[in-house]
């Protein structure tokens, strides 16, 4: 019986898992059939492998950037420490260029292979160089600006012909540098330190009439789109603007249908063209018709040519409402806007008089997440501005965050433009978390990004210093003052004003570490600016009497009294050279120090000082002396007559 | 005494040739001086010697590492003739250029066609000085040598802190 049941329950089973196996084929085989779908071959280029091993490292912020040695000594700290050494690094290569120009006969062998071109010396064409169409078009390839237009001139004398193409090509490159030789490309730091007048040039024309580029726009016998289009669109780069209209008109006059980017270029510069607010957009408007007549089919350019137009516009509401128009009507054509579009939007509804709009929210609702490559050269205004914006527009911690995020979302952060506007994004976001976040979420900040990624300036260690003082915090003090030394604020005088004063009014229990600490802290500031004179300081700020009061105070709650003593000496010998005065309480805690040292000399030096400087508590504060201190006739005769009273002991 | 002559003169070559394998037993020590990479101990014993310099050779990859990395001497490896030429004209010039600054030996290494320089340097000249020098070596090595040429320095502050003994 036992057995069996044992038997079929067995059977039972195994018929069970049986057919689940069964089932469970049946289902994977038919899920397979519908699911598993081979994708297709990614084509992959030869560094994409090394681009996606790179995407995996992040920056470090415990390190200096990778241009700098990884060495304590050669580590920048302060923000002219950063420039100075990458750009010392970059003048010892520009040397070395120029050693290898000055003798490129000894530079000639081919060791790489593939040959390399970048490491060979330049060539100098001069009337003996053998040149021809073909040298040409290397230079222009090359973007050697000063050298195409010498192959050029040397072609000409030689009476070699030079096709119509490689004509084009070189009026193109004529015109998009204004025929000026360009920074070279491998100068990174150059370009990432140049302060960026650039906005402000832009404002002035530039190009340079009657050059190169113009004659060889006129030595065209037939001038097509092509030629036209070239130089309208260089001499709106360089805002030549009503000649550049001048010849828009007689590209319409004789039916030249021309580029997108040329309408783009001609929107840009309505400004130029136009006064008032209803010509300028009346002009925007005719030139957008004429393409859609012509059926030129807009893009991302011409919707940021029109956003730029708008937000220059000197009506505010409707600047608002075009902006907005024009982005609908884009994105009904399909055309992303790119962050250079939303750099317009947040300018022409962020400004600094108008009313508070959100139009920050709104954008970053949209793009949150998303990746970004350069599309524009506006671009890399975005970050700044919507850090701005979140700043001084809305002071809005959390879309600060956002923003953020976004800078550090995939390749992003190489829209942060120069090193200009990486500071000043930081000294926004720095700023802000200071003022809203709390203080221990903001020191994690700091610790994060202080030193290797942002330098704060004095004005901003100054709302740090404030910030700690508002909140209590004595303990980051020590390290906020390391830090100083290191970025070279000790000599600003306000900063250190500010920090003398924070620690002297925070009063902290008898046992805290940090009253020794913070009496080194003011003995340093003292050492600092009394003892290294000898060095070349060209900014040495004047003592005033609040900074030696503070300084005072610290000391004697270190007991630290003959270092005290020695600034009473400094306030007592040049009264003259000192602004103002510190606070009698400052004194007269000195005085009842002096007492209980029984340093006589120290004390009347304190009351003379105090009497000096006019102080009523000068009366009180030598009897105070006399009272408990037994002093001989001669010490009392010049107490009476530094008070200019009779004063003897009273009980 | 005929048959013994004969014998040996049919043995002879064996035996010669058996003679010649043999090693001869010498009464004289044998002379087994080796100088390279030494350093003679000096009678004060106050000549300065880094680590690199106290180890003799045949510590080398026991307590001490090589100073040219690279392949170019192992089965298949490209250029070994050009390499160590190479390597003696980039140490040449890091002594040049670097005039008294370095403390240590020129360490090269190589990876595919970067060439990376290391070594000790001490901090005798500021550290924008030597970022221009860092610079100017760089650049003019990479237009050489025509591959990317990288430094990466130690700097130290006391010249004796690279010294390991006094012998």
């Amino acid at each position: 019986m036992m057995s069996s049941l044992r038997s079929t329950t067995f059977r039972s089973c195994a018929q069970r898992s049986f057919q689940l196996y069964v089932n469970l084929v049946r289902q994977s085989s038919t899920e397979s059939a519908k699911e598993i779908k081979i994708p297709r071959r990614i084509k992959r280029g030869p560094t994409d492998v090394l681009k996606a091993l790179a995407a995996t490292v992040t920056r470090d912020t415990t390190a200096p950037h990778y241009k700098y040695q990884d060495d304590p000594f050669l580590t920048p700290s302060s923000n002219v420490g950063k420039r100075t050494f990458a750009m010392a690094k970059e003048s010892g290569k520009k040397a070395a260029r120029w050693v290898q120009n000055q003798h490129p006969e000894l530079f000639q062998h081919k060791v790489s292979f593939p040959f390399i071109e970048n490491y060979t010396p330049i060539t100098v064409y001069d009337e003996n160089s053998a040149v021809d169409e073909n040298t040409l078009k290397r230079v222009i390839y090359y973007a050697q600006v000063s050298d195409a237009i010498k192959v050029y001139e040397l072609l000409e004398q030689k009476g070699i012909n030079v096709s119509g193409s490689t004509k084009q090509s070189f009026l193109e490159m004529l015109c998009f540098f204004n025929c000026e030789d360009p920074l070279p490309e491998e100068f990174l730091e150059e370009r990432w330190f140049h302060l960026s007048t650039k906005g402000r040039e832009k404002l002035r024309k530039t190009w340079k009439d009657n050059s190169l580029a113009e004659k060889i726009f006129l030595s065209f016998e037939q001038k097509d789109s092509k030629a036209y289009s070239a130089i309208i669109q260089g001499m709106t780069r360089y805002c030549q603007a009503e000649r550049a209209w001048k010849l828009y008109e007689e590209c319409l006059e004789k039916n030249i249908i021309l580029h997108t980017e040329t309408y783009n270029s001609l929107i840009r510069v309505v400004h130029f063209l136009k006064e008032g607010f209803e010509h300028r957009w009346k002009l925007v408007q005719e030139l957008l018709e004429e393409m859609a007549k012509k059926n030129i089919h807009p893009n991302v350019g011409t919707l940021n040519a029109v956003l730029e137009a708008v937000s220059t516009l000197p009506n505010q509401r409707q600047s608002k409402e075009y902006a907005l128009r024009t982005l609908s009507e884009f994105k009904a054509l399909n055309i992303q806007p790119t962050l250079a579009s939303y750099y317009f939007l947040l300018i022409t509804f962020c400004k600094q008089r108008g009313p508070i709009s959100n139009i920050l929210v709104e954008i970053m609702d949209t793009i949150q997440g998303q990746e970004f490559s350069v599309q524009d050269p506006k671009d890399t205004y975005f970050f700044v501005t919507a850090m701005d914006v979140c700043r001084n527009h809305l002071q809005d911690k959390d879309l600060a965050y956002r923003v953020d995020e976004l800078l550090h979302t995939g390749n992003n952060y190489i829209l942060i433009g120069d090193s200009y506007k990486e500071s000043i994004y930081y000294r926004h976001f720095f700023v802000l978390m200071c003022t809203l976040e709390s203080l221990d979420v903001f020191m994690d900040l700091y610790r994060k990004i202080v030193p290797h990624i942002y330098t704060p300036e004095p004005a901003v260690m100054e709302e740090v210093i404030k910030t700690i003082d508002m909140n209590g915090a004595m303990e980051y003090v020590p390290q906020i003052w390391s830090d100083m030394v290191v970025f070279d604020h000790v000599e600003r005088e306000n900063v250190v004003t500010t920090l003398l004063d924070s620690m002297a009014r925070n009063k902290l229990p008898e046992e805290s570490e940090l009253i020794s600490q913070f009496g080194n802290i003011a003995w340093d500031i003292w050492k600092r600016q009394e003892e290294d004179v000898e060095e070349d300081r060209y900014r040495q700020w004047r003592w005033t009497g609040q900074i030696l009061g503070d300084m005072m105070t610290l000391l004697l709650r270190a007991n630290q009294f003959k270092e005290s003593c020695i600034i009473l000496d400094k306030l007592n010998r040049s009264q003259q050279n000192i602004v103002g005065v510190p606070r009698v309480e400052v004194l007269q805690l000195f005085l009842d120090r002096c007492i209980q040292e029984k340093d006589v000399k120290a004390a009347i030096g304190c009351v003379q000082y105090s009497a000096d400087a006019g102080f009523s508590d000068a009366e009180q504060m030598a009897q105070k002396l006399i009272n408990n201190i037994s002093l001989d006739e001669g010490i009392l005769a010049r107490l009476s007559n530094i008070i200019g009273k009779n004063l003897s002991k009273i009980d | 005494m005929e048959f013994s002559r004969q014998l040996l003169h049919r043995l002879q070559p064996t035996l010669v040739g058996q003679l010649a394998l043999v090693r001869s037993f010498h009464a004289t020590p044998v002379c087994q001086k080796v100088q390279a990479g030494r350093y003679r101990i000096t009678t004060k014993r106050n000549k300065p010697l880094t680590y690199e310099m106290s180890n003799p050779p045949h510590q080398i990859a026991h307590r001490k590492s090589w100073n040219s990395w690279n392949t170019a001497n192992i089965l298949g490896g490209v250029r070994p003739a050009e390499t160590t030429i190479e390597d003696l004209f980039i140490r040449k010039f890091m002594t040049g250029t670097w005039h008294n600054l370095f403390l240590s030996e020129v360490i090269i290494k190589r990876q595919h066609n970067i060439i990376r320089i290391a070594g000790l340097v001490k901090q005798a000249i500021s550290a924008r000085k030597m970022y221009f020098l860092i610079g100017f070596t760089e650049e003019i090595l990479s237009c050489w040598l025509q591959c990317p040429v990288k430094l990466e320095l130690q700097t130290v502050e006391d010249p004796k802190d690279a010294i390991f003994k006094y012998i």
